[in-house]
């Protein structure tokens, strides 16, 4: 066996047992060539169990194998987790969409994955299932290990599914991204937000910017700072310093200077934490 | 890798291959199965020219392994013309000058027939993001634009499905 299409999940652990640690799981397989290949490869992009969006249990849980194109399309998604389905959008281009998966968009690990700063800003957690059959459930934001390595180990571990709590009455996200060109071009920052608000004010938010560290980053003190504040002027004004001065981040000849990259957390975050709370209390959009 | 045997649907045709899975769909079309109509550029998922129709969606064949298209359905550029006759969209690219060098032109016309398969009326927008995964370096895109609207309503006037 050198590339097996499995059509269940009992398949695909035995064939990871049986191949101790010389096989790893794909799915869109379009980091593949970019990478050394392994010996073997088990694709789970044909498991009916992980190709789904469904709401189960008050959650809504995305297969780990389902598409770019099928999140962003996804009405459960656009209407209960609109961060995530505007973060699919903007990965790649629309052949890239078309094949890559979330969860590829997860254990690949690249520090500024669209689908995964979504992800985190939305509390999302992983469902994961490892050859010895023990299942875990784990935040996203704790599977990274460092620059594009997750901590999971695909010779051994299936990340069967992400765990979103819908947002409901007075919930919001949204996600955005600055780049060089609208299509096909990493972002320079992306920054993605989900927040609650309680007679206009706001009572839980969650703010991701990327690329800060190996993952997508939380902007702890910016969240302290917002909380039972209202969404106005005045607030957004110190999120963009406040969240500016809260990074520390690395500059990129390819993307844009340290200095810039900064800045730009700044302006993204209250940006976008803006149109999450105009969504969360649709009365109040474009105060 | 190993080599095994991988059966897939090209063009409407079955095709049975022993070949290693590792290897790209794109080096398969091309160089074992003699269909240059998809081309190779970058190889590495950022041009476009590669792109085919996998189960009816439009993906670059540069970054699939052929492992993955077993049991599966492909369509290349080779697959629009019938009888000597291009298709529609490839008329209107022609009609309407979107073609230069030529190089982008297949990935441009299957991203356009993918699109055209799902949303046969699409808006401007529609078109634009559609092919907002194919590079041209020619000129621009107005004319690529232009000729997949004028093919959509070349169609719809026709009455007939796009295949």
């Amino acid at each position: 066996m050198s590339y097996l299409t499995v059509s269940t999940l009992e398949e695909a652990l035995t064939s990871l047992s049986d191949s101790s640690g010389k096989a790893r799981v794909v799915a869109g397989a379009t980091d593949l060539f970019l990478q050394d290949l392994p010996h073997s490869l088990v694709d789970l992009s044909a498991l009916p169990e992980i190709t789904v969006v469904e709401e189960k249990d008050g959650l809504i849980s995305i297969g780990a194998a389902v598409t770019h194109t099928a999140a962003a399309s996804s009405s459960l998604i656009l209407a209960r987790a609109r961060a995530l389905a505007e973060g699919c959008s903007a990965v790649g281009s629309p052949q890239i969409r078309n094949i890559g998966t979330i969860g590829g968009n997860v254990i690949n690990a690249a520090p500024a994955a669209d689908a995964a700063v979504a992800l985190i800003s939305l509390g999302a957690e992983a469902v994961l299932i490892d050859v010895n059959r023990e299942t875990r459930q784990e935040a996203v934001e704790n599977l990274y290990w460092t620059y594009n390595r997750s901590l999971v180990d695909s010779s051994k571990e299936i990340l069967l599914r992400l765990l979103v709590k819908p947002c409901l009455g007075g919930e919001g996200s949204a996600f955005t991204r600055f780049a060089v060109r609208r299509a096909l071009a990493l972002p320079m920052v992306n920054a993605a937000a989900r927040v609650k608000l309680e007679n206009g004010l706001v009572k839980k938010v969650r703010l991701v910017a990327a690329p800060v560290r190996p993952a997508p980053t939380r902007l702890i003190q910016t969240e302290e700072l917002v909380i039972n504040q209202p969404v106005d002027k005045d607030t957004l004004k110190r999120v963009e310093v406040s969240a500016a001065g809260e990074v520390e981040v690395r500059g990129s000849q390819l993307r844009c200077s340290a200095r810039y990259r900064q800045h730009l957390v700044g302006v993204l975050i209250a940006r976008v934490l803006k149109i999450a709370a105009d969504r969360a209390d649709p009365g109040k959009a474009g105060d | 890798m190993k080599k095994q045997v991988i059966i897939f649907q090209l063009n409407d045709e079955p095709v049975e291959i022993y070949v290693d899975p590792a290897e790209s769909l794109l080096t398969v079309l091309r160089d074992r199965l003699g269909l240059y109509g998809t081309k190779a550029g970058c190889s590495k998922g950022e041009c476009g020219a590669c792109t085919v129709l996998l189960d009816d969606r439009a993906v670059n064949s540069c970054l699939v392994p052929v492992g993955k298209v077993q049991g599966c359905k492909v369509e290349t550029i080779e697959n629009l013309s019938r009888g000597g006759k291009v298709h529609p969209i490839q008329e209107e690219f022609v009609d309407k000058g979107a073609v230069q060098c030529g190089f982008c032109t297949p990935g441009m016309v299957l991203s356009a027939y993918a699109l055209l398969k799902e949303n046969p009326q699409p808006a401007r927008d529609q078109i634009k993001m559609a092919i907002s995964g194919n590079l041209c370096r020619c000129s621009g895109y107005k004319q690529i634009e232009e000729a997949i609207l004028s093919a959509a309503k070349k169609l719809a006037r026709q009455g007939n499905s796009i295949t």
